[in-house]
């Protein structure tokens, strides 16, 4: 169904302030997921309402609460975070994409010896194409989906090797670009399973691990 | 005390990536203000208690979709509880809103709206909310406070459904219009 912004957004008030009830409210929950518009309208209504759970008086929850919560988290796996980011994109799928988009990335005429596609967890939409030759110290960049950046924000690509800490590859500037390698790709990727954006303070991290939450990725697949 | 947005942020940046230190810091940062709100909402201990429960779990599995660019983390979690209540109090075994608990909420809910001119954030809001007509501050504040639905708000200000609905959204629409010339 397609609303008009101006019930859309009457829609998203009420459903902020909590006076969309029953089937309305169902309804409205559905349409979020595929209506970006609506989506950015409950979230703007929920910002502006937010102050008003200021002026509620805090109350202390009993004190075995925590324990209860803890109890009913899902056994910490040993979960380096590479593994976490496993669960999120399918890899075939984005693996598919990557070879599909192969030939556009071809630059004077020898394919890319390693790429990687980050899509969006949410959208599984590809946002991002990073590829390198192998010999090469440089890593060509290519934003698909400018809206990823965030004002004010930084965003920063990070490779996962197995089995050791996510390596900074640097900030991402906009559209096309190229980040600087401190070794050629096949050093400095070879053992690289994935890649991961996240979202950092302007700059980026400034304790050299990821801060932020992880927006997206992807694998980071050798052709050759 | 309100924990500054950001290391929020960070808390709940850990989380998402299964670190259980970072998200039981930030129970202790937010789990007395989101009781309070789901007390104030649902207004029986056990119920808070089991719904907050519940919100926590759903924070943690789901903090990697968490956004920054599209919310606060304080907001965010607001939403989670304030939904969840809503939620529990319209479950098929309803113990609905008896008429005295109705009655016994504050005639004048704009009670806890004083509180507001405190915070730098909730200033504007404050001062928007202020400028309604009494009986349009009234019903969002009973709405969003204690969440009434349009049909507990129209027998609670023992008014007709269709007014109390044209002044939830009237009121709804010049607090926007404010907002944005604040």
């Amino acid at each position: 169904m397609r609303l008009n912004d101006e019930l859309r957004d009457r829609l998203a008030a009420e459903y902020a302030l909590g006076t969309l009830r029953g089937r309305a409210r169902e309804r409205l929950r559905r349409w979020l997921r595929d209506d970006a518009a609506l989506a950015r309208a409950v979230a703007a209504w929920e910002a502006r309402l937010a102050p008003m759970a200021d002026a509620v008086a805090p109350a202390s929850p009993p004190a075995g609460m925590w324990r209860r919560i803890e109890n009913r988290l899902e056994p910490a796996k040993k979960q380096s975070w590479w593994k976490v980011l496993g669960l999120v994109a399918s890899g075939a799928a984005a693996a598919l994409v990557a070879v599909a988009l192969l030939l556009p990335l071809q630059r004077a005429g020898i394919p890319p010896s390693y790429v990687a596609v980050l899509s969006d967890p949410q959208t599984n939409q590809p946002v991002l194409i990073a590829s390198a030759q192998r010999n090469a110290m440089v890593l060509h960049v290519d934003t698909l989906d400018p809206k990823i950046h965030v004002a004010g924000r930084s965003l920063e690509l990070w490779a996962l090797p197995s089995g050791a800490q996510p390596k900074s590859l640097g900030v991402l500037a906009g559209g096309r670009s190229e980040l600087k390698l401190l070794a050629v790709a096949d050093r400095s990727l070879g053992d690289v399973t994935r890649l991961a954006i996240s979202l950092e303070p302007p700059g980026g991290s400034p304790t050299g691990q990821p801060t932020g939450p992880v927006l997206y990725t992807g694998p980071c697949v050798k052709y050759w | 005390m309100a924990p500054p947005a950001q290391a929020l942020d960070q808390l709940l940046a850990r989380s998402a990536l299964g670190d259980r230190r970072a998200f039981g810091e930030l129970y202790q940062a937010t789990a007395a203000k989101l009781f309070g709100v789901a007390l104030r909402i649902l207004r029986r201990e056990d119920w808070a208690e089991e719904v907050l429960q519940e919100c926590y779990v759903s924070v943690w599995r789901h903090a990697r979709e968490y956004r920054a660019a599209r919310a606060a983390p304080m907001t965010w979690m607001t939403s989670i509880v304030r939904n969840r209540c809503l939620d529990w109090l319209r479950r098929p075994n309803p113990e609905p809103l008896a008429d005295e608990a109705l009655e016994a909420l504050e005639s004048d809910a704009a009670g806890p709206l004083a509180l507001l001119e405190s915070g730098r954030d909730s200033a504007a809001l404050a001062r928007c909310l202020r400028g309604l007509e009494a009986k349009q501050r009234q019903a969002i504040a009973l709405a969003f406070f204690d969440g009434l639905s349009h049909d507990e708000l129209a027998q609670h200000l023992r008014q007709p459904l269709g007014t109390v609905k044209t002044w939830v959204r009237r009121g709804l629409a010049r607090l926007r219009s404010c907002l944005e010339t604040q």
